[in-house]
């Protein structure tokens, strides 16, 4: 009966058609809205992608990652001396404004790494080379951050057009002029400024006036010693906050910064309640769309399931056959919207916005909802179908 | 047990029906006594509203009466509950409804086979019966075509495929020319006649047309939701009410 239960679904293209459109329309929602929350929740802990190192010493009063609160010079001493440190760099973050050179300000994520270590350098360099650092007056811009701060010139076509900045070209910050040396490759953040690398001990020049310049502390655990294990010792011997850097969402764990960063956006913006309501308006209209339209495709077959029960099919059969319809139109839309979903969002990551972060999980939860939405419909049917009368197929 | 009993196939006594409310009743049938036998053609008339699908729906275990006894090839069904029901109709019985009721999304073979399918008969097996059947109702070669593509006669040629392509014993027929015309009403009668003519097959047929009144072997006419007569001539009905 299933194989006849299949035909009866595909006999009806257009019933179809627009069964398909409800569940494919509800799984793109479902999944693009989820795949560009946890996009933009991934921009939250950019710098734990782009300044890598095992573990991050802050302020205990730190919450998440773009919050610094300054520490002392001396702390650095400390954490250095804490067991088990193989060594530990200063960094530096904030956000400052650029001059252009045509008069233009932007704002940018300044960040001071060592001099000596380069630890926390990006790790892609497209121009340059990260030693130039060291050079006076010196910058790398990030590859985005170069095209956004560009210079505005008139193109062959007599139109104003943006020539991104490259190597040579200069820029001024506090009124200091900035060289640029190298342009990087490095994940765009949600703070949205460019990420402009300079040495710890420029970027305090360029930060004038600020008492204490030392964000966080770059710590690199000696062979032997796990992170959570050097994290708890700099905790125990200095009273400073350490963190593990893992980034991966499904198995971070309670002392990564990136995490406590996700759920500090989660609990203190509206992204969530936001991009929660578009995945759950994508899951209302699926089961309305789909759920209306299944309704219509049984009411439009009543008829013949009351004469099949009047042949002896049994409602438990009748019900299967209803479940292996839903599903399957359940199943063709998920694909054709996870399809779309893709689609847009190869689109998304080649244009960079807005960002685009598809997990397997999501697509799996689509999956599981679009289900629902087709179980939601198949029991719709069965209980129209349940309350009719097998007796009615003698009434004309 | 007597001659007579090996010979009964349906037989309905003293049954009740009626439907609405206590204070807004309607009395579809008063102490109903109907008997059809093994190897008979027997036609239910009589006018609107007298009961006839009513009495139908009851031998073919779609409606339970209030009061009786309703047994059909030594099985009562008055006491049975709905899935037994519905177990002994997919077993027993096959259907020729007055609106065919084909599944048009299906094409014809497909549903000839749903009777088998519904029994748990294997694809295949059912796709075999099937065809052959629709080879004796003279379809052969539309079996892949959609019922919609065929004729008002064709259509119950159809219906008639499935109804006896499980082979069952008691063969309903609820009004099955009214949608045609006189000509194919009757070589559709003949076809119903000729295919399930057995010794061990009683077929049910509801009716208001009298021009196929000729193809029973007997005909039981209702009035008020009891039999009131039956006869074995049908030039001795007044066909004027029908």
């Amino acid at each position: 009966m299933y194989r006849l239960a299949l035909n009866m679904l595909f006999g009806d293209r257009a019933k179809l058609a627009m069964l398909l459109c409800g569940l494919a329309f509800s799984a793109l929602l479902m999944a693009q809205q989820s795949s560009v929350f946890f996009g933009i929740m991934s921009w939250t802990y950019t710098p734990m992608v782009n300044i890598r190192a095992q573990v991050w010493v802050s302020d205990p009063m730190v919450e998440q990652v773009n919050d610094a609160k300054p520490l002392r010079d001396t702390d650095l001493g400390r954490v250095r001396s804490v067991d088990g440190v193989a060594w530990a760099a200063p960094l530096h973050t904030s956000f400052v404004q650029a001059r252009m050179q045509d008069g233009n300000f932007k704002l940018i994520t300044l960040v001071g790494i060592d001099a000596d270590t380069f630890a926390g350098a990006p790790a892609v360099l497209t121009q340059g080379r990260i030693e130039d650092l060291r050079l006076p007056d010196t910058v790398i811009v990030d590859e985005w951050g170069a095209a956004l701060m560009g210079r505005m010139t008139v193109g062959p076509d007599g139109k104003p057009r943006s020539v991104p900045l490259k190597v040579g070209d200069t820029f001024e910050i506090n009124d200091i002029q900035a060289r640029i040396v190298g342009i990087c490759k490095v994940k765009r953040a949600f703070t949205g400024g460019p990420f402009v690398y300079t040495t710890y001990d420029r970027a305090k020049g360029y930060t004038l006036g600020a008492r204490r310049t030392l964000s966080f502390m770059l710590v690199e655990p000696q062979k032997g010693v796990t992170p959570g294990e050097l994290c708890d010792r700099i905790e125990r011997d200095t009273g400073l906050k350490a963190w593990t850097s893992d980034t991966v969402i499904w198995s971070w764990g309670e002392r990564s910064l990136a995490r406590n960063t996700f759920w500090w956006f989660w609990t203190n913006t509206g992204i969530p309640f936001s991009f929660g309501t578009a995945v759950l308006l994508g899951l209302f209209v699926g089961i309305a769309i789909s759920g209306q339209t299944f309704y219509s495709f049984v009411l439009e077959n009543l008829k013949y399931f009351a004469a099949i029960k009047a042949m002896g099919a049994g409602m438990g059969v009748i019900a299967r056959m209803l479940f292996v319809q839903a599903f399957t139109a359940g199943l063709i839309g998920f694909g054709l919207g996870a399809g779309m979903a893709q689609g847009i969002g190869r689109v998304m990551i080649e244009k960079g916005m807005p960002p685009f972060v598809m997990y397997p999980q999501i697509l799996w939860a689509t999956f599981v909802l679009v289900l629902g939405i087709s179980f939601v419909s198949a029991i719709i049917g069965i209980i129209k179908v349940s309350r009719v009368d097998a007796a009615s197929v003698f009434r004309g | 047990m007597s001659h007579l009993a090996h010979t009964v196939a349906v037989r309905a006594s003293g049954v009740d029906m009626f439907f609405g409310t206590p204070e807004n009743q309607v009395v579809a049938l008063k102490q109903a006594d109907f008997e059809a036998r093994r190897g008979e053609l027997i036609m239910l008339v009589g006018p609107s509203g007298c009961g006839k699908t009513t009495l139908l729906s009851v031998i073919a275990g779609t409606l339970t009466p209030q009061a009786g006894t309703v047994e059909v090839f030594g099985q009562r069904l008055d006491g049975l509950g709905q899935e037994e029901l519905t177990a002994f109709r997919r077993k027993h019985l096959g259907f020729v409804f007055q609106s065919f009721n084909l599944i048009p999304t299906l094409t014809v073979i497909e549903n000839v086979m749903v009777p088998l399918l519904i029994q748990g008969r294997p694809y295949d097996e059912a796709h075999a019966r099937s065809l052959a059947i629709i080879e004796k109702v003279g379809l052969k070669g539309r079996e892949e075509g959609r019922p919609n593509s065929l004729s008002g006669g064709q259509q119950q040629r159809v219906a008639i495929a499935r109804a006896l392509v499980h082979e069952p014993p008691l063969l309903i027929c609820d009004e099955p020319t009214s949608a045609l015309d006189k000509d194919t009403g009757g070589h559709i009668m003949q076809l119903v006649r000729d295919l399930s003519r057995s010794p061990e097959r009683c077929v049910v047929v509801v009716t208001h047309d009298h021009r196929i009144f000729r193809f029973a072997d007997r005909i039981a006419e209702m009035e008020d939701g009891r039999i009131s007569r039956v006869v074995d001539d049908p030039k001795l009905l007044d066909t004027t009410h029908l």
